[in-house]
């Protein structure tokens, strides 16, 4: 009863107040996708330590600036470097409770560089990618708020999110129709045997030929068929509900979590900017 | 307007595609790659690099010869739980490894002829990485030895496995 009414306090605020729904959605979805992400790098302290795999030690030999070198030796010391793994658990719960403010995106912005910088660049590849790309709408909607117009700044953070998010499925789904592998199949069951959690059951559907074939050109004509979801805004929820279902495949073979929840976070900006898209030129 | 915009965005999108450019390094780039994401993924099958390690024990003989056990793989596989999806630092990790390895392997790649591999970061990295693997199979090791293998896999078996780079024999640093 109480979560009936809570969902339908939910659906009348989207319906009266898009924006700010798409803003509070956006914050809640992604602080959760950064406690997750930042639970998981506070489990891997051991492999960090001074004498493991990912030392600081080795890798700031990749550091082509000695001031800089200099300074992330103090910033990557282990317990510096625990320490800020906390404060940035506190900033996710903050943008939960509080939503986004110029100095708590600054300083997860900031940080998520030097977490990036801590592994080579990128730890996790493309949910990385994404979370940078969220956490640059909200920046932009943050410093464009800060000079006056609030909403004109969540727009632009919007767009800019919808945009790279849109690009990222588009892209995917094209290079992928240029790949003979990826047209005939194959791809898919060589991919799935080489994932963390395979190889396939040698009696897996997905090893079968013509299953692989389909869902090959599923995947693929949907990804490339995302940029129509800006022209009506429940076609938009439409492909975001299958892309929500791609990305939990993705995580059922090949473990990327991750992924999930950083693509996640994007949903709120693609179904709000075709709402505004749809309006203005369909 | 803004539909000619929208339209020229994703024709310059399909033109990235198929006009090949240089590619641009440096190693503020790399390590700040994340800005400039190509969205590519799980597109290209082919070789992929694979590491193997193998471990010896100095031996009591008077030749002192080193018994070596078999070549192993590094490989991060995992048991797949729901609960993973809230939570799955191992598997991250495991993934974190592999991609270590494919930065190795594009390393020597890109290493100018003649020059020693030893020193990259990513070669020693690969030393940790097997150290690491081989202490957990055998504490009493005395030396190492890795290799990067370039394996391509058809739908069910290998189809074709080369070599691409043998460390030297190295006692283990950890």
């Amino acid at each position: 009863m109480l979560s009936a009414t809570f969902i339908q306090a939910w659906i009348e605020a989207g319906v009266e107040a898009p924006m700010l729904m798409a803003i509070r959605v956006t914050e809640l979805v992604f602080a959760w996708s950064l406690t997750i992400q930042t639970l998981e790098y506070l489990r891997m302290g051991k492999y960090t330590a001074n004498d493991a795999f990912w030392s600081w030690p080795l890798q700031r030999a990749d550091i082509p600036n000695a001031s800089v070198r200099a300074l992330l030796d103090v910033l990557f010391q282990p317990r510096m470097h625990q320490g800020h793994l906390w404060l940035r658990l506190a900033a996710a719960v903050t943008l939960a409770v509080q939503g986004a403010s110029l100095p708590l995106v600054v300083f997860l912005f900031v940080g998520n560089l030097l977490i990036l910088i801590r592994w080579r660049g990128a730890f996790n590849g493309g949910s990385d990618f994404l979370t940078l790309v969220v956490l640059t709408g909200l920046l932009i909607s943050q410093v464009v708020g800060a000079f006056g117009n609030v909403q004109l700044g969540w727009q632009a953070g919007f767009w800019y999110i919808a945009i790279q998010a849109i690009t990222s499925y588009f892209m995917s789904g094209a290079v992928k129709l240029l790949r003979r592998e990826w047209r005939n199949g194959s791809a898919m069951t060589i991919f799935l045997n080489g994932a963390i959690y395979g190889p396939l059951s040698a009696t897996h559907p997905l090893r079968n030929k013509w299953l692989a074939l389909l869902g090959s050109w599923g995947f693929i004509v949907w990804e490339i068929l995302f940029p129509l979801s800006l022209l009506d805004p429940r076609l938009a929820a439409v492909f975001c509900a299958v892309a929500a279902l791609f990305h939990f495949l993705v995580f059922w073979f090949f473990g990327l979590n991750r992924f999930f929840w950083a693509w996640l976070c994007a949903f709120p900006a693609i179904i709000w900017c075709s709402a505004q898209f749809s309006t203005r030129f369909v | 307007m803004t539909e000619v915009l929208f339209i020229a965005y994703f024709v310059l999108l399909i033109a990235t595609l198929v006009i090949k450019t240089p590619i641009i390094k440096g190693p503020w780039l790399f390590l700040l790659r994340a800005f400039f994401p190509n969205w590519k993924f799980f597109h290209a099958v082919g070789y992929v690099p694979h590491l193997y390690a193998r471990s010896a024990v100095a031996s009591t003989l008077a030749s002192g010869e080193l018994q070596w056990s078999d070549w192993v793989l590094i490989y991060p596989r995992r048991v797949r739980r729901l609960s993973h999806l809230v939570h799955n630092p191992d598997t991250n990790i495991g993934l974190g490894q592999q991609n270590m390895v494919d930065h190795f392997w594009a390393d020597l790649h890109d290493l100018p002829e003649g020059v020693d591999p030893r020193g990259l970061v990513s070669y020693k990295m690969m030393q940790r990485l097997s150290d690491q693997v081989l202490r957990a199979r055998d504490v009493n090791f005395t030396h190492r030895q890795f290799e990067l293998r370039m394996e391509l896999d058809g739908r069910s078996e290998n189809v074709d496995t080369q070599v691409m780079m043998t460390s030297p024999v190295e006692t283990s640093t950890c």
